[in-house]
């Protein structure tokens, strides 16, 4: 190695501190061999590598990222230089590329700087000036190279950032699933789009009977939506003690009470920060069977009748926390029975896309929760988010996923029923007959005016369906497992439970009905959802599965 | 299962269809109608034996239908009791396949049609 090559060497070892330990690759093109040779003896001897091709076809197979630069000649044969350098600049965007023509074609040259091209040398060269060139654009690759490797370290580091910060968020901000609530279950879920998000909820627990579910969503994303969410919510919580203390002997301030002292206490600041948050409040009165809510431009929260299977939305008349001149807040009162239930969101579930651009929408959600309302509410949650990342075909959407669902719990049935009846059978298909007439006898000891022949054949239906899924799915075709059938009745009502020890029943993996005669499956739970008036579907600790459903014999209205 | 065709016309109409048409049949029911089915075409099933049909035996009458479709030839439906009815169109099969009241509705129907 010369000396001077050695020089060269050295500098550019420093100024590629990570990754450059060999001499700046030149990629020569040219179709004329004395043109390469020349370049290749003089640029070698300057210290940097060189590599040769013939074409443009041949310099597109030798492209890398560890190419630093391209002198490229614009008249070839085999793919000429235009089309060559339009292939770099859309694959290899950061390697320089000069152009080689000869004098009387520099207005070629010049366009294809406007394609892009670093600069161009004309033939014949002019020694200096062509390693001055090689020298800049090699340059410019290097703070190129130095630019992406800062920009990725920043990433990360945002990353890091916002992952620490999605943690804190899903420990403190997102409120925890109350327990051992009476004659309510609640299930959640929360998915933050860029990891950290808006959106927060939370539950207080006023009394046995009483439970405030807070659902809310600031504007914006990121950190600052979060920390606005978590200031929201921490005046929630403030306003609450603060009030109960003071109205000690009365009664506990109510949602509107509540809301309006919040938004006092926020107003201020929020309009300094230029951001507002939508909001519902609602509390759940067990005990009067009525849900008294504030609703301040949050989604409408679906309200799921168990007696008529009908879902409407609730809808308050405020505007968002945080727009100037709102003045006091109206509480809206709306009753409900056994086996309702409310299902509260965000915009991303509504506003997230399929495809073709269109939205999931407040339509398709409705249906679905009406559809779905027997499952756990934690089960409905996940399959919300199923269905939706079915719709959107995808599982990162662009504004945070969250949603809560409250269920009122039917009394426990053990207090009113007269009738008892239990049964042992194997998992064999063959005994469907024997289950069905089981079934039929029962209810007609009920009496043909409380359980027609029409309804014995749809409760018979339900049962055939449920065994059929146990036999298949549960047990997988096993013959000889057992299946546990246990009817209870009343004056007002049949319901029938199905115990198997069997694998867990995951409705949201279950197949969807097709109906336009392509599949044959899937009709079974379909079946069971629109023939019962309410199913729940279980499993305990021990691993005993249950679905229980339900007929009432009179409509309850 | 046996099941019994009669040709009239060129239309198999079969009519001794089993009392129950669920799970526990399905399968066998769907080999014993395609031995059928493959002799014509064109069929009708009477319905009036069934009693009792669930998503397995609606899923069984749709193979069916997609194979006799797979050869040019169409699938009615008559006589259909009121239950079994109900469950067909809760899993909206009235919509694929054509039901009559009776059998000679249905056997109207395929003179009527080009």
């Amino acid at each position: 190695m010369s000396n001077k090559a050695e020089n060269h060497y050295k500098k550019t070892t420093e100024i590629f501190p990570n990754d450059e330990k060999t001499p700046a690759t030149i990629l020569v093109v040219d179709d004329s061999r004395v043109v390469r040779t020349y370049l290749q003896s003089h640029l070698q001897k300057e210290g940097y590598q060189v590599i040769e091709a013939k074409d443009g076809k041949e310099a597109i197979e030798l492209l890398s990222d560890d190419i630093g630069i391209i002198l490229l000649d614009l008249w070839m044969p085999e793919m000429d230089g235009m089309s060559c350098l339009r292939y770099i600049r859309e694959n290899f965007p950061d390697i320089p590329t000069i152009m080689i023509t000869v004098s009387n074609e520099v207005s070629n040259a010049v366009e294809a700087m406007k394609y892009g091209a670093f600069d161009y040398v004309t033939k014949p060269f002019n020694p200096s000036e062509l390693l001055a060139l090689v020298q800049q654009a090699i340059r410019t690759r290097i703070q190129a190279k130095r630019l992406r490797r800062v920009e990725a370290e920043l990433i990360k580091s945002r990353e890091h950032e916002i992952t620490t910060a999605s943690r804190i968020q899903q420990t403190l901000l997102l409120g925890g699933r109350p327990k051992n609530l009476k004659g309510m279950k609640i299930g959640d879920l929360t998915i933050a789009s860029k990891k950290i998000d808006g959106d927060f909820y939370d539950f207080f627990m006023i009394n046995d009977t009483c439970l405030d579910v807070i659902v809310g969503d600031v504007m914006g994303k990121g950190i600052p939506a979060a920390l606005m969410g978590a200031a929201a919510k921490q005046h929630f919580m403030g306003a609450l003690f603060r009030m109960a203390r003071i109205s000690e002997a009365e009664e506990f301030p109510s949602p509107e009470e509540i809301v309006s002292e919040v938004h006092e206490e926020m107003i201020g600041r929020m309009n300094e920060l230029e951001t507002f948050f939508t909001l519902c409040y609602a509390r759940f009165d067990s005990s009067r069977k009525l849900v008294s809510y504030v609703d301040c431009g949050h989604m409408r929260t679906i309200h799921y009748h168990s007696d008529t299977s009908t879902c409407t939305l609730l809808q308050g008349v405020d505007m968002p926390l945080g727009f100037p001149g709102q003045k006091g807040f109206r509480q809206i009162l709306a009753p409900f029975t056994d086996g309702d239930l409310f299902f509260f969101y965000s915009d991303g579930l509504t506003e997230a896309k399929n495809p073709k651009c269109e939205f999931y929408g407040e339509k398709r959600l409705t249906d679905f929760v009406q559809g779905h309302a027997f499952l756990e509410p934690q089960d409905l949650c996940r399959a919300v988010w199923k269905d939706i990342v079915e719709f959107s075909q995808t599982e990162s959407f662009s504004d945070d996923f969250t949603c809560v669902a409250v269920k009122i719990e039917m009394p426990e049935p053990e207090e009113r029923y007269n009738q008892e009846w239990k049964l042992e059978v194997p998992s064999d298909l063959g005994e469907l007959g024997r289950v069905r007439s089981l079934i039929r006898d029962m209810c007609k000891g009920l009496g043909s005016n409380l359980v027609d022949d029409e309804r014995i054949k749809m409760i018979q239906i339900v049962a055939t369906e449920i065994m059929t899924n146990i036999i298949k799915h549960a047990y997988q075709g096993k013959p000889g497992e057992t299946i546990a059938i246990e009817g209870k009745t009343s004056r007002d009502e049949i319901v029938l439970f199905f115990y198997d020890w069997g694998i867990e029943f995951d409705f949201a993996s279950a197949p969807k009905p097709i109906f336009d005669g392509s599949r044959e499956d899937g009709f079974g739970l379909h079946i069971i959802a629109h023939t019962a008036d309410y199913v729940r579907y279980s499993r305990d600790s021990s691993g005993k599965n249950c679905a229980c459903v339900t007929f009432f014999l009179q409509r309850r209205g | 299962m046996k099941l019994f065709a009669e040709n009239i016309d060129g239309i198999m109409v079969i009519s001794s269809l089993p009392k129950v048409l669920d799970a526990s049949n399905a399968m066998e029911f769907k080999e014993s109608i395609s031995r059928i089915i493959e002799q014509s075409s064109q069929a009708v099933f009477d319905m009036s034996a069934v009693q009792f049909i669930d998503s397995a035996g609606c899923g069984s009458l749709i193979t069916t239908l997609r194979r006799i479709k797979e050869t040019g030839g169409t699938l009615k439906l008559c006589d259909v009791r009121k239950q079994v009815r109900s469950v067909l169109e809760l899993v909206r099969m009235h919509k694929i396949i054509d039901i009559y009241n009776t059998r000679e509705e249905a056997l109207r129907s395929f003179s009527v049609e080009p």
